[in-house]
């Protein structure tokens, strides 16, 4: 859970109490962390996705050691109910995020849900997943009118930083 | 002028109210121009007596698919654009039918495909030229008229500058009397304002295509653009010439210009630099710098770009260059 506010009144208690009790949060956790390594990107609520974000990074952490390490295998033997996983996990996973040192997931909100309860909603996903992006870009193209004349501006700067090194 | 005399000797007479004056006023050329161009378009429009359907399909992001029936030589891609949404007719610059760049307010003559070009389109190169050709047919526009009646301001036929090179330009000749003119900040500002006030009245380019007689008649008094016109039709191989009418003034361009004045939002006339001394008399280059209205700058990028635009912008003849020389060399000086 993140450091904030409420983190600091909560009186020692670190973590959201959600489900029916610490035993009842873990397993829920597993049961969505299971779903996000096998479909890579997942809609939850918003306390459930974020609160899972955490275990997913730390997961792949683990990955990156290799399946031949001890922990690395007890630890995903425990957060992967499915146990057809484990080798996704260690051989699809762990190898795209071997350059990145941290934040391998992406959290977006989403509408709430159009249920009775109305619940705040996320978006959920391992980066680098071969789905549509999440955000669309915003830029404009390189080629519209001020972006040339911008290149055409520093492309200028550059040939008089390079005659007064000269 | 010598050479057209003759043809029009009659006609002429009757303009010029005494013979030694061989000039005629700025605004009576105007009117002559604005009477053939008249003309010609009235004669274009009544050979359309029936009218006869075409079928225009839109291409574009939320129009594929979409059919319109249209005249076939009364509607033009603005019409087509007032079928669709508010948001197309004020922001479709250029048209496409069938690949080929059509300005905006020109009539279809055939089924076609269409496309609407933005300013913010993924590949927007041919707004850009346009854009670019249409800000300096604006200067020519600004230049011919801002001067006072006694003087003379012959446009000359003005490269077509890349967008990357910073600034548009348009090639001129004045009156003998003002050689030693040099544009101070004043008149250049002055310059800006009567372009932020054609932009105000947001005037559209209206497109006319002529047979090469008609043109030379309408510029029968100018010289530089009858040569201009022998050379575009030179050129093109089907003989036909594309003038412009916008507000009051015609013009001739080499390529097809966007649909209004409006769609500039910041425009500025930056320098009139002294180039040689032609045959004609003393050239000056012009240069403007300008944005459109979706793609506004922040006024530091402004002031940016717009102190590059006031250096002279070299066109080297070869290549299609942008290359800008650092250091003014001769704008300062005037060549004797």
């Amino acid at each position: 859970m993140r450091l904030s506010l409420s983190t600091l009144i909560s009186h020692g208690r670190m973590a959201r109490r959600m489900g029916l009790g610490p035993k009842s949060r873990i397993d829920m956790l597993r049961n969505i962390l299971t779903g996000l390594v096998r479909h890579e990107r997942i809609e939850t609520t918003r306390g459930r996705a974020d609160e899972v974000r955490f275990y997913a990074e730390k997961l792949i952490d683990y990955a990156k050691q290799g399946d031949t390490d001890e922990k690395a295998m007890k630890m995903a033997t425990f957060w992967l109910t499915e146990k057809d996983l484990v080798p996704k996990l260690f051989q699809v996973l762990a190898p795209r995020f071997e350059n990145q040192q941290k934040g391998y997931t992406r959290m977006a909100r989403i509408p709430n849900r159009q249920n009775l309860d109305r619940a705040e909603m996320a978006v959920l996903e391992y980066k680098g997943n071969p789905f549509p992006p999440l955000f669309a870009p915003k830029r404009d193209s390189d080629l519209t009118l001020l972006n040339q004349l911008l290149k055409g501006y520093r492309e200028e700067k550059e040939q008089q930083a390079a005659a007064k090194a000269d | 002028m010598m050479a057209c005399r003759s043809a029009y000797r009659v006609f002429y007479r009757r303009l010029a109210s005494n013979a030694a004056e061989a000039r005629i006023s700025t605004a009576e050329l105007r009117r002559l121009r604005n009477a053939v161009f008249s003309r010609e378009q009235a004669r274009q429009r009544a050979l359309v007596t029936r009218t006869e359907k075409i079928e225009v399909t839109m291409q574009g992001p939320g129009l594929q698919g979409s059919l319109l029936i249209m005249n076939k030589g009364v509607s033009t891609p603005y019409s087509c654009t007032r079928h669709l949404t508010e948001w197309h007719v004020n922001s479709s610059a250029l048209a496409l039918v069938d690949g080929e760049p059509w300005p905006m307010h020109l009539p279809l003559t055939q089924s076609c495909s269409l496309t609407l070009l933005t300013f913010k389109d993924s590949d927007p190169v041919q707004v850009n030229k346009a854009y670019w050709r249409s800000c300096a047919a604006l200067l020519g526009q600004v230049l011919e008229n801002s001067f006072k009646e006694e003087f003379t301001v012959d446009l000359l036929r003005s490269p077509e500058l890349p967008v990357i090179s910073g600034a548009f330009c348009c090639d001129l000749v004045l009156d003998p009397v003002l050689d030693a003119w040099t544009p101070s900040e004043e008149a250049l500002r002055s310059l800006t304002r009567e372009a932020q006030q054609l932009i105000q009245q947001n005037l559209p380019w209206e497109p006319l295509e002529v047979s090469p007689p008609v043109a030379l008649e309408a510029f029968a008094h100018n010289r530089c653009k009858q040569e201009e016109v022998e050379e575009m039709v030179a050129e093109d191989p089907s003989g036909k010439v594309t003038l412009y009418r916008c507000g009051d003034h015609i013009l001739l361009s080499g390529g097809p210009l966007v649909a209004r004045t409006g769609l500039c939002s910041q425009y500025e006339v930056t320098a009139v630099h002294n180039l040689r001394r032609g045959e004609r008399g003393l050239q000056r280059r012009a240069q403007g710098l300008s944005l459109p209205l979706q793609l506004q700058a922040h006024h530091t990028i402004w002031r940016k770009l717009r102190q590059r635009a006031e250096r002279l912008v070299e066109v080297a003849p070869p290549p299609a260059t942008e290359a800008t020389p650092p250091a003014p060399q001769q704008m300062t000086s005037l060549p004797q």
